[in-house]
């Protein structure tokens, strides 16, 4: 999963995103909004962390230009003014939910979860696809309920997958949401991540279809 | 040096009196004071009194004069015709004392009437006179005759009225003569008296007369002060927010004045809840990160410190800006919301934030009233009381808006309910009680009920939480309602 966040509190915006990639998304930052509206502009991401109080354009006008050039992906809104005036302006320019500041990050990551979650269609923070199960919320993966040990970038490319279960994703999707933008594009990571999750998970779980990607199949 | 000291003295003495006469002035304003209808009233009834009196004596004297001449050229007449007549007499060989020297008016032939003629000799025998001299002895006239040979006094007769006398000397055929000739001053003094009664009751009819119109005319001219004084308090009543309706010229101004103000506070206000905005922003980013840095390193000490001092710095920014909203707020006049408006927004925002949960919207009063107060602090309300519900709904709230009667006032109730738990008694006790105050707070009641109680405080509405028959809690929240209910809204 691949995460926007802009902020202009330089400290704010590192701790977001350490706390974020330490979760196993790929995240990029910004600074102002100018930068930021340019990002989620041109960049594919599953959701947005924005500041509404950004130089050079606020979040709203961010936020409102994004949904009127048709941007779906969730936003979620980090502001200090937590008045209900301010969330029905923040929900009426189009974001998905609201978190005031000053805000404890397990509560962020929580909303964040629930927003890609929702986004994906699913309803539960566990998604199931077959004998495999994912606990979104602990990063835990079971199959026939024995845990199965994952490395962080195999964790992500089966959540991404699980979580667009029954769609095919091409690997280029998949380069784009699992890495952050100064990844090189190249090289053939996403292969060599696929063999290793087959080895570790039932044979027929992930899919190739030949010339598009990968796919979990619905149940 | 000591003359100097004394007019400083002097000069201080009368600073003192000075500063406290005005004391006294400025103390006065705000008090209430006689009304202007009443001091109209008072002055011109006592300016008519006064105008008017001087008027019934200028009247009186002039009258009083009027019958003085009268009376002079009467008796002046008589002694003409006296004159006249003893000349006659004397020419055709008698002499003053003959039938043929008379006055026609009957009143010198009645006693003690005042009216009197005599004509007398040089050495003041009496050759002739009335009928109405027999028996009494006139007085006698001491002021020396003037060129004409005539001479006026005012007399008593012998009967104790006053009398004008005039006297002419005369030489009728060689004999020289005093012909006197007296009228009754009292008879004057007495019709005076008649005629200044009468002015008196006529000009003080008059005088109550136009005192009571001055007190109507003062009552109609005042009407357009009680009109302004009535769209004044409708402002503080919050069913206007500016002062409306034709005013004279000479209150128009007065009126353009009071809503000048009201925009100004307006103004104030908007500008302290921006700055209690902005101090928030600033203040909040930074706690934040400092608490966030001290979450990651918590087996530091420093770290331990840095999150509890953090969180005592969150816990009062975020008190002392509640405070601040609540008693801004209270100086808002003449704001009103409509509460379907409000609510229907509210729930379009919790549908996104809660898709899981159906919320039902039930307006069960057509004509249902607006909320007297500011629309920003009804959404306050409004949503923490739906914020709340939503965390612990299974899958459905309900929201029900009804026009009430308190007593006099005309209310709003809001009910909303969920399928959650709900509280028991005891629970709903202690959720009440909890955080009295903002600033007896030291921790959030989970429930975001502490805003809403202090609004419902400052608003005079009531909060009440109930079980709801869907399973869940029902909070009723009852607000006052603006007049004018169910205007201006269409659709």
């Amino acid at each position: 999963m691949r995460i926007l966040v802009v902020e202009d509190d330089t400290n704010l915006n590192r701790q977001l995103k350490d706390a974020l990639t330490e979760n196993g998304y790929a995240v990029d930052v910004a600074f102002d909004g100018e930068e930021g509206h340019f990002l989620g502009d041109t960049e594919p991401y599953d959701a947005v962390i924005l500041d509404i109080g950004l130089p050079h354009m606020d979040g709203l006008s961010v936020l409102e230009e994004w949904r009127r050039a048709g941007k779906t992906m969730p936003v979620l809104l980090l502001t200090a003014r937590d008045r209900w005036s301010d969330k029905v302006q923040g929900i009426d320019a189009g974001a998905d939910d609201y978190v005031a500041k000053p805000f404890h990050m397990e509560e962020i990551l929580a909303r964040l979860r629930a927003l890609v979650r929702r986004a994906a269609g699913h309803s539960s923070n566990e998604i199931t696809a077959g004998s495999v199960r994912l606990d979104v919320k602990a990063g835990k993966v079971t199959v026939d309920g024995d845990a199965v040990k994952l490395t962080s970038h195999e964790l992500r490319l089966l959540s991404y997958l699980m979580h667009h279960k029954g769609k095919v994703i091409s690997r280029t999707e998949l380069t784009e949401h699992l890495y952050d933008q100064d990844f090189d594009r190249d090289s053939n990571t996403i292969e060599v991540f696929v063999g290793r999750l087959r080895k570790k998970l039932p044979d027929e779980c992930i899919q190739t279809v030949r010339g598009l990607g990968y796919q979990i199949l619905e149940d | 040096m000591a003359a100097e000291q004394s007019a400083v003295s002097k000069l201080s003495d009368w600073a003192r009196t000075r500063f406290d006469q005005l004391r006294t002035t400025l103390g006065t304003i705000g008090k209430p004071k006689t009304s202007i209808a009443a001091r109209l009233f008072w002055l011109s009834g006592a300016w008519l009194m006064v105008a008017l009196l001087a008027t019934a004596i200028l009247l009186t004297e002039l009258y009083s004069r009027a019958l003085d001449t009268s009376l002079s050229e009467t008796l002046e007449f008589h002694v003409e015709t006296l004159v006249s007549r003893t000349i006659e007499a004397t020419e055709a060989g008698g002499d003053a004392g003959s039938d043929t020297v008379r006055v026609g008016d009957p009143r010198f032939e009645r006693t003690a009437s005042g009216w009197y003629w005599t004509i007398r000799g040089q050495d003041g025998r009496l050759a002739n006179f009335s009928s109405s001299v027999v028996g009494i002895v006139l007085p006698e006239i001491t002021t020396p005759f003037s060129a004409g040979n005539r001479r006026t006094a005012v007399a008593t007769d012998p009967f104790g009225t006053q009398i004008r006398v005039i006297e002419r000397a005369v030489t009728a055929n060689g004999v020289p003569l005093r012909i006197m000739v007296t009228g009754s001053l009292d008879e004057i003094l007495e019709l005076v008296d008649d005629f200044r009664g009468q002015t008196l009751i006529v000009l003080l009819a008059v005088a109550v007369m136009l005192t009571i119109m001055s007190f109507i005319v003062a009552r109609i001219a005042l009407r357009p002060l009680q009109k302004l004084g009535k769209a004044i308090e409708e402002v503080r009543e919050g069913e206007t927010e500016t002062v409306t309706g034709d005013y004279p010229l000479e209150i128009a101004p007065l009126a353009d004045e009071v809503n000048e103000l009201l925009r100004s506070n307006q103004q104030i206000i908007e500008r302290a809840k921006n700055q209690v905005g902005n101090l928030a922003h600033g203040l909040k980013t930074p706690i934040a990160v400092l608490r966030n840095e001290a979450t990651s390193e918590k087996a530091n000490p420093l770290s331990r410190i840095v999150l509890s001092e953090s969180d005592k710095m969150q816990q009062m920014v975020s008190t002392y800006l509640d405070r601040a909203r609540i008693s801004a707020r209270s100086a808002v006049v003449g704001k009103k919301a409509d509460g379907i408006h409000v609510m229907l927004r509210l729930v379009r925002v919790m549908e996104k934030l809660h898709p899981e949960i159906t919320y039902a919207m039930v307006r069960a009063d057509a004509s249902l009233p607006w909320f007297r107060g500011d629309e920003s602090d009804l959404e306050e309300m409004a949503g923490n009381l739906l914020d709340n519900a939503s965390k612990w709904a299974k899958g459905q709230i309900g929201v029900t808006m009804v026009a009430e009667r308190n007593k006099s006032q005309a209310m709003l109730l809001i009910k909303i309910e969920d399928d959650g738990p709900g509280l028991t008694e005891e629970q709903v006790k202690a959720v009440m009680r909890r955080g009295v105050k903002l600033d007896e707070k030291v921790q959030g009641s989970g429930l975001g009920l502490d805003i809403v109680k202090e609004l419902v405080d400052v608003y005079g509405g009531s909060l009440q939480l109930k079980r709801s028959v869907l399973g869940g809690l029902l909070a009723e929240l009852r607000l006052p309602a603006a007049k004018l209910g169910g205007l201006g809204r269409s659709g």
